[in-house]
């Protein structure tokens, strides 16, 4: 009697932990976990040996990121650029911090795409804009990102142009080992309005059939229905972002517009 | 010994709205003073980056000058009003300079069009490094004078607020303006890649 429901119970929220994990992460992160994690840790090696921080920000889109100045998104490559460099808050090993590159030093660079509208842009904090140039800027993202980009590799087109742009940054004699960012990749999937509308029916036809199913049969069976839970999980933002700030950690560091920026 | 006492505390009570008051007074003057010297030091920051871009300019024009003989007229006409700008930026009158300095930004724009039309223009790496030069000033400029304005924002609101707006004019601060892009200078496009 009671383990009738039961069963019911546990197949319905099988089926639909299942559903929402094939059908939920469907925009999934477009630069996979491995070439993250790549980029990630050759970013913290360049920081450790040069203080620089080299961050990376993939979107899927220019519009409906969600990242606002004054109310509004923003919706151009080169405003976002100056925006994410400079004002907004980016989760960190050591917490939220704001601005690339070490306060002071100015020695950020920031790497900027977006997928949808295949645009992409690098810029340059105040500190490196002596050894690495606007031209430079475009010479390395048109030798090293165009070209993997063209052919969907967005991972291998970011680690590569990250590792040219590392060989431009001087090395100094002696390094402060107490101010590591830590955290070099970010990505920011569109939030949820993408997963088909199929799907999402789909999964709500289900949930009622199972509620109503249980209902009828614990009703037949003359017992109270038991509750059903929802199940399933998001593949959702990687390095996320929070507000805060201050502390002695990474960051800090100002650009102004430079460097250079595209089509692929 | 009520009175003595109500003495007392009326006196406490006067001398500490005294200070208050001159404390009120100065921090808000001294807010004044560094909110003020923002915006003059953004506005430095913008001129920096303008001069930058007249210095750029000969270089497009005579990197182009192969490329684009039979578009002559336009090259002509950035060193144009590449010169009026110089010659407003010496008269000092703000309105003068705004509009030389729109002038010369619909005339970049139109630099760029003819360039996206050119395919061997483009083809030509010293005119593409060039262009990347060309936009990453356009960028700068646009965000020093983002900042600029940001900087104005503050100030202007602090001498019109509370108690700022009793005193500001008396000690000679008055209202800053924004930059506003001329009427039919848009920003240059992108540099298409």
């Amino acid at each position: 009697m009671q383990i009738l429901s039961k069963r019911k119970v546990i197949s319905a929220l099988l089926v639909v932990t299942l559903l929402s994990f094939f059908v939920l992460p469907i925009n999934a992160n477009v630069v996979s976990g491995e070439w993250a994690t790549k980029i990630n840790d050759y970013l913290l090696q360049v920081d450790r040996n040069t203080t620089a921080e080299i961050v990376v920000f993939v979107l899927q889109s220019l519009r409906g990121h969600d990242i606002r100045k004054d109310g509004s998104e923003i919706n151009e490559i080169v405003k976002l650029g100056v925006y994410i460099f400079n004002e907004m808050p980016l989760n960190t090993t050591a917490g939220p911090v704001v601005g690339i590159g070490k306060r002071g030093k100015d020695n950020g660079v920031l790497v900027l795409v977006a997928i949808e509208e295949r645009e992409w842009r690098i810029e340059v904090g105040y500190g490196l804009e002596g050894d690495i140039t606007d031209i430079e800027s475009n010479l390395i993202a048109q030798q090293y990102l165009v070209p993997k980009f063209r052919e969907a590799k967005y991972g291998e087109g970011l680690y590569d142009t990250v590792v040219a742009l590392s060989q431009k940054i001087p090395t100094p004699s002696q390094t402060d080992p107490s101010r590591i960012r830590g955290t070099y990749f970010y990505e920011n999937p569109v939030s949820g309005a993408e997963i088909p509308l199929v799907f999402i029916v789909l999964i709500i036809v289900v949930i009622f059939t199972v509620v109503i199913v249980a209902g009828i049969v614990a009703w037949k069976k003359g017992i109270r229905t038991t509750k059903i839970r929802r199940g399933g999980s998001y593949g959702g933002q990687r390095g996320g972002t929070s507000s805060g700030g201050g502390g002695d950690k990474g960051g800090g560091g100002r650009s102004g517009g430079g460097g250079a920026g595209g089509k692929w | 010994m009520n009175a003595k006492w109500l003495a007392i505390g009326i006196v406490l009570a006067i001398f500490a709205a005294i200070g208050i008051f001159v404390l009120l007074y100065f921090g808000t003057y001294n807010n004044m003073v560094g909110l003020e010297a923002s915006v003059d030091e953004k506005w430095a920051q913008v001129q920096q980056e303008l001069q930058r871009r007249y210095d750029l300019i000969p270089r497009v024009v005579n990197a182009s000058k192969l490329y684009i003989q039979y578009e002559g007229s336009i090259l002509e006409e950035i060193t144009r009003l590449r010169s009026q700008w110089a010659s407003a930026m010496q008269t000092g009158n703000m309105e003068t300079i705004d509009n030389a300095t729109g002038n010369l930004e619909g005339g970049l724009s139109r630099l760029i069009a003819v360039f996206e039309a050119y395919p061997d223009l483009e083809a030509s790496q010293v005119v593409q490094d060039l262009m990347v030069v060309l936009e990453g000033t356009e960028n700068r400029i646009s965000t020093e004078r983002m900042r600029y304005n940001e900087a104005v924002r503050d100030y202007n609101r602090t001498i019109k607020s509370f108690p700022g707006n009793m005193w500001a004019s008396g000690w000679g601060f008055e209202k800053r303006g924004y930059f506003q892009a001329k009427v039919g200078a848009e920003e240059p496009p992108p540099v298409p890649a």
